[in-house]
């Protein structure tokens, strides 16, 4: 019970600390952050609406230039409302529903291959491990070595200019075509047409992570005497590699899994980018070209929230499943 | 026929960036149904390696090379891992020597029983349930843990789940790999007594491997005895003991002696077992065989019968069977070799010295927080007694008996929660070791110093021997340039690492185990310490050597005025060392006294506890050594 | 393969037996284990690694002399093929490839080795103290910290960080970079050191009148090089990657060349519609082979913490 409450604490006090540092990061340059901003986008859009600068000082707590301890409450005090301000970008739209919009995109795509990459990056990394130093070994484990040096998004711009430009198979932006996104069997096709690319360059780079954290820890657990134990047991090697090895070295992947799935809030900012794409990530992206700042510092406190979230599941999880950590105290 | 016949059986290992070696090398032997074989050999013998092949778990690098292994007339070596499934833990099961790790750390224990029996057996459901309890009774562990994980067994239960788990069908050849090694004296007794029993109701054969001749001797009908790769001799237990014939052998049972003797002598064997890697002429034994002839160092000796047991040694058999021509030394079941040699009427001088560190009415007790609770828990409780100048004292214990805890104060890395320590230095302070502040403390362990358990951990390996000891001699002495390599070469040559030269720009992982500890001495030696805290200094060295590090300390104590506290769990090499035994259970000194003292007439019933625990398979025995008296 | 390692060290000779086989036990310690870069030159991997390594860094370093041109300017005629004057052709705005690419060199170079040096010294301070003083309320805090830098995901924080500077400069990338991406590196070298601090030797060099800083310097400090040299080329290909993706983004320093500028560039001026395929892939090219040899320099030091793991070559 000490560890669940311990993770719980912890959870509380990052979040805490993650409201704080997003309060704050604008105000860590000298002056009045409304002013500096103010002055930014004075040079970006020539006459400002005071809508815009309404909602900027709102966003930084700020209604009637309060003292900074005030400032804090009165941020904190919008948050809990879920009142995150009003994007610039698509003004006079609310942050939370320019959020609102872009999520379900990110969602699918970034979480549907995450979870492939998962399961497939665990099983080749475990196999990889069981048949350590066989062909399959190396030929997996320098496959993902290369493929890991690549940065991600050159990845994604070759594979958008070969198949995108030169062959022109697939849509070269945007996630579809169709006038009016709604569940009808047209809309879904065209929509998982669109996601065709960035899903590909996700699903070649997403499993190198689980290939090699997987084949070390897997490597480590089979030189375990519990191992060399179910050998002497008679226990048949299928069983050994699964109930054993594999089972013992997943569960560190179970905290990295539920990490990845909380960061997904953030989207991919450069594959999104690359492609066009209307999740989250391209959001981001457009958010830093307009200095959109009220929907930048919430993108930013969704992901982090998200993580934490997702950090407290996989603590709780992996006190169920692995009965040591409940007693480790730190 | 024999139960388990192994011939000509060689594991050679065959590592890519090293030169290959034969670990095991051409071993022959058997072992009959319901049989107890005792195997015996040291830090790279090859004994678990055997171990593993016996069981066909070897892995790469190493693999079978030759020979065989039959098991009820079947070979196991040629046997594919479908063909081997049956008789693994129904005919054949073991106990590891890392027994913390051999249970999987996130399955209950009963699953981990549940997996060996249905296996192997028709037992189902509750069935099963039924026998893991009848297990758990067999070696004494309650019911309740059955559904215990790992972690929340002790160390002595896990390895009593262990047997318990090896036995669970009815096995007919069990292997027990250093069973013991690592646990408490007291609870190694335990279960080693447990293992006996079960043996004598179930009549399984057993091959138990260890580096510790006397619980060999103690359990074993028929003791192979392993070196470098080879069995240089076979031989009945009761046999070995009075008329070993091989001279490792005779090493190996000279490295005990019997404690209640007035004057004890104890035997080492100088040196080092061969690289197994390197081209090998001769015996392998002929380099440290204080009996050798001119053929031990040309002509290999095979393993060939004598006087009803086997013996690999052209001496032996010589001496059997005279060849015109060839002289030996004559028979003796002595090791010829060095000895050490310690006598009551040393301790009794020493005790007549001045007390120069005094421990007055001392506790400790440390504080615990287990969350939002404090727990104080008494290590020490009220101890009291003095160290005397030139003398050795030992400090006895178990694990947990907080002779560590007392040590460290002692030394100052821990302070009394009450009581005094008082050091009177040799230039007359009096010094107040409790309330020490950093500075001071430095001070004091220019007088006092330590020498540690594992000489693997106590070295920097990234330094060399040189860079090690000149740094108490710049700290302390304030030596430098010409004046400190001299004084490095010194005290390299003291611990008689010699030449100098050839050591001092060497790491420590170029050494053995035993030239390690001599390193550490020599820089406990550097500042000219006036008290020398030894902890455990021998219980991590193979049994052969350990009295040669005795020696040496207790040359110093003889040579200088340096006094040790000698810290122990081993009641036989406190009396080997000290002058004076203090005996600590529960953190109070249950008995002191000088050694010869309390080893014959113990006054406390822990103390006759540990003695028992000692095995002594000599204490019987007519020995020379005996008869001092 | 790597015949040119030696013996373990446990490969004595023979053993003593006399006074005359004391001498062989003394030849047999001088048969000395193989030094750090002879571990490192045995691994084909690691060779290779070290070779495409010192090459960028002397592109870096002579890139005045490598370089055709200035790779800043852009006054060349636009969409040139390659040519012996423009050696891999010109932009949309009429700047020459090939200088650009020796020219993004150094930034990314710079940036690897500050970024990889500032974050490696911030996770050493960190993990050290907090290793040393285990168990004491600074370790509490400092592990909070850690624990707290190891959750928040880095490049929304870094992009939010940059997002609200002007500053666009090389210096202010490799400090938000640094700033975070120490914490995994900083538990690293916590669990190591309270590893090593529970060491007897450590200990044995209080008893041998050591000074804590002597000790944590001159006792510890080595024997953790290993990590901490894998740990500086961890954060080094961290923050090369990170400036790529920082610049492909934008947030880059306008005033040089980088390779992630030239990628955004290509992308914003339409290089993939054009089918300059020159502009897209050469600095991908230059990114990839750089982290390739950071990545294989570690496989080296990996095999000097871990000895077991020269086994496989």
């Amino acid at each position: 019970m000490r560890y669940f409450l311990r993770r719980i604490g912890f959870f509380i006090a990052t979040l805490w600390a993650a409201v704080t540092l997003n309060f704050i990061i604008p105000r860590l340059q000298p002056g009045d952050p409304a002013e500096i901003m103010f002055k930014k986008l004075q040079g970006k859009d020539a006459e400002l609406d005071p809508a815009k600068i309404e909602a900027l000082r709102a966003m930084l707590g700020d209604p009637a230039g309060a003292n900074l301890w005030d400032q804090y409450w009165n941020y904190l005090g919008s948050l809990a409302r879920g009142d995150f301000g009003i994007s610039y970008t698509y003004f006079p739209y609310e942050v939370k529903t320019v959020i609102g919009v872009a999520l379900p995109w990110t969602l699918v795509l970034v979480g549907v291959t995450l979870i492939i990459s998962f399961v497939v990056g665990t099983l080749l990394g475990a196999f990889a491990a069981w048949r350590r130093n066989s062909r399959f070994d190396s030929f997996v484990t320098l496959g993902s070595t290369f493929i890991g040096t690549l940065p991600s998004f050159w990845l994604a711009l070759l594979i958008l200019f070969a198949f995108g430009y030169v062959l022109g198979w697939f849509p070269t932006a945007g996630g579809y075509d169709a006038s009016t996104p709604g569940w009808n069997g047209e809309f879904l096709a065209d929509a998982l047409y669109h996601s065709v690319l960035p899903a590909s360059v996700l699903l070649i780079t997403g499993p190198i992570g689980w290939i090699l954290g997987m084949r070390n820890t897997m490597i480590m657990n089979l030189g375990e005497d519990y191992v060399r134990l179910a050998r002497a047991k008679g226990v048949p090697d299928a069983q050994i590699a699964l109930r054993y090895a594999a089972r013992n070295a997943l569960l560190p992947s179970i905290t990295g899994l539920a990490l990845a799935l909380g960061s997904m809030l953030g989207g991919q900012i450069l594959i999104e980018q690359v492609f066009d794409y209307p999740g989250l990530g391209r959001l981001t992206a457009q958010a830093i070209d307009n200095k959109d700042y009220p929907l930048l510092q919430a993108l930013l406190l969704f992901t982090i929230v998200g993580v934490l979230v997702a950090n407290l599941i996989a603590d709780v999880l992996y006190g169920i499943l692995d009965p040591r950590a409940r007693k480790v105290t730190s | 026929m024999a139960l388990l016949e192994v011939n000509n059986l060689s594991v050679r290992y065959e590592p890519k960036l090293h030169r290959p070696l034969t670990a095991v090398d051409d071993v022959s032997f058997s072992i009959a149904e319901g049989e107890f074989v005792g195997l015996i050999g040291e830090s790279g013998s090859g004994k678990s390696t055997l171990a593993n092949a016996l069981l066909r778990l070897t892995e790469r690098p190493a693999r079978i090379s030759g020979g065989s292994i039959a098991f009820d007339g079947r070979d196991l070596v040629t046997m594919n891992e479908d063909e081997l499934r049956p008789y693994r833990w129904r005919d054949i099961s073991t106990v590891f020597q890392s027994s913390m790790n051999a249970l999987n750390p996130v399955v209950r224990v009963i699953d981990q029983f549940r997996d060996a029996i249905e296996l192997h057996s028709d037992l189902r459901g509750d069935a099963v349930v039924d026998r893991v309890k009848q297990l758990f009774g067999m070696v004494m562990i309650e019911e309740k843990f059955i559904t215990a994980y790992p972690h929340e067994l002790s160390g002595g239960m896990k390895q009593r789940v262990n047997l318990a788990l090896a036995l669970a069908n009815k096995p007919r050849f069990v292997l027990l790999d250093e069973p013991t090694t690592g646990l408490d004296v007291v609870v190694q007794r335990s279960i080693l007594e447990a293992v006996r029993t079960l043996q004598a109701e179930q009549h399984f054969a057993v091959l138990f491997i260890s580096h510790d001749m006397g619980t060999v001797l103690d359990l074993s009908d028929r003791i192979l005895v392993m070196y470098a790769g080879r069995i240089v001799e076979e031989h009945d237990s009761a046999d070995l003991m009075r008329n070993p014939l091989h001279p490792y052998s005779k090493g190996l049972m000279g490295s005990y002696g019997d404690p209640r003797a007035q004057t004890v002598r104890i035997t080492y064997v100088p040196g080092r077992p061969p690289d197994l890697s390197a081209e090998l002429t001769g015996c392998r034994f002929a380099p440290r065989c204080p009996e050798r002839i001119e053929r031990c160092l040309s002509v290999d000796p095979e393993l060939l019968p004598l006087d009803g047991a086997r013996v690999a040694c052209h001496v032996a058999q010589l001496q059997a069977h005279p060849e015109p021509g060839v002289t030996v030394p004559p028979r003796s079941p002595a090791f010829a070799g060095p000895e050490f040699v310690k006598s009551d009427d040393e301790s009794k001088q020493a005790l007549a010295q001045e007390a120069f560190v005094s421990v007055d009415g001392v506790s400790k007790v440390f504080r615990t927080r287990n969350g939002m609770k404090f727990a104080d828990f008494t290590a020490i409780d009220d101890v009291s007694f003095d160290l005397r100048r030139g003398a050795v004292t030992a400090l006895v214990g178990q694990s947990g008996s907080g002779k560590s805890t007392l040590a460290r104060m002692i030394t100052g890395v821990e302070k009394p929660t009450s009581g005094t320590i008082t050091f009177h230095s040799l230039d007359g302070e009096a010094l107040e070791v409790g309330g020490m502040r950093s500075g001071a403390l430095r001070d004091y362990r220019k007088r006092v110093q330590m020498v540690f358990q594992d000489p693997y951990s106590s070295l920097n390996p990234t330094k060399t021997l040189g860079y090690i000891l000149s740094r108490p001699l710049r700290n302390f002495g304030r030596l430098s340039g010409a004046e400190l390599t001299k004084r490095v070469d010194e005290l390299l040559e003291i611990v008689a690492l010699t030449p100098a030269s050839r050591f001092r720009n060497r790491y420590a992982y170029e050494l053995s185990g035993g030239q390690r500890q001599r390193v550490v001495i020599a820089r406990a030696l550097a500042s000219n310490p006036e008290l020398i805290v030894a902890d455990e200094p021998i219980s991590s060295l193979d049994v052969s050597i350990r009295a040669e590090i005795l020696e040496l300390l207790h040359n110093l104590v003889q040579d200088s005025d340096v006094s040790i506290l000698y810290i122990t769990h081993d009641l036989l090499s406190a009396r080997m060392l000290a002058d004076e035994v203090i005996v600590l259970s529960g953190g109070r000194v249950v008995e002191q006294g000088r050694a010869l003292q309390v080893i014959r007439d113990p006054q406390d019933a822990y103390t006759r506890k540990l003695l028992d625990a000692i095995p002594n398979p000599f204490a019987d025995l007519d020995r020379p050594a005996a008869a001092g008296e | 393969m790597s015949t040119g390692v030696t013996q373990p060290a446990s490969s004595s000779d023979l053993p003593v037996g006399g006074p005359e086989l004391a001498e062989a036990e003394a030849q047999a310690v001088e048969a000395a284990g193989p030094r750090w870069w002879q571990i490192i030159w045995a691994n084909r991997k690691a060779k290779v690694g070290v070779v495409i390594l010192s090459l960028y860094v002397l592109v870096a370093l002579f890139a005045p002399w490598v370089a055709p041109y200035q790779g800043t300017r852009t006054d060349f005629e636009a969409l040139l093929e390659p040519s012996a004057e423009h050696w891999l052709g010109t932009t949309t705005s009429g700047g020459d490839i090939a200088s650009q690419l020796i020219w993004g060199t150094r930034v990314s170079l710079l940036v690897g080795l500050f970024g990889g040096l500032f974050a490696t010294a911030i996770a050493l301070v960190i993990g050290m103290i907090s290793g040393y003083f285990e168990g004491t309320w600074i370790d509490e805090v400092l592990s909070f910290l850690t624990n707290v830098a190891l959750v928040v995901p880095i490049l929304p924080l870094i992009i939010t960080l940059m997002a609200y500077t002007e500053d666009r400069s090389i210096w202010f990338t490799i400090f938000v970079i640094a700033i975070t991406s120490w914490a995994g590196a900083a538990r690293a070298k916590r669990s190591q050191i309270i590893t090593l601090r529970n060491r007897d030797f450590v200990t044995a060099a209080k008893f041998s009148g050591e000074r804590s800083w002597t000790i944590v310097f001159r006792e510890i400090m080595p024997g953790m090089s290993s990590l901490i040299m894998a740990g500086f080329f961890g954060a080094a290909t961290g923050a090369v990657g990170a400036e790529a993706g920082l610049s492909f983004l934008g947030l880059g320093d306008t005033s040089s060349v980088s390779w992630g500028t030239m990628l955004y560039q290509a992308n914003q001026q339409g290089a993939l519609a054009q089918g300059l395929w020159i502009w897209l892939v050469v600095p991908g090219i230059a990114l990839a082979v750089l982290i390739t040899s950071f990545t294989f320099v570690n496989f080296g030091i990996d095999l000097l913490s871990n000895p077991h793991l020269r086994e496989d070559g």
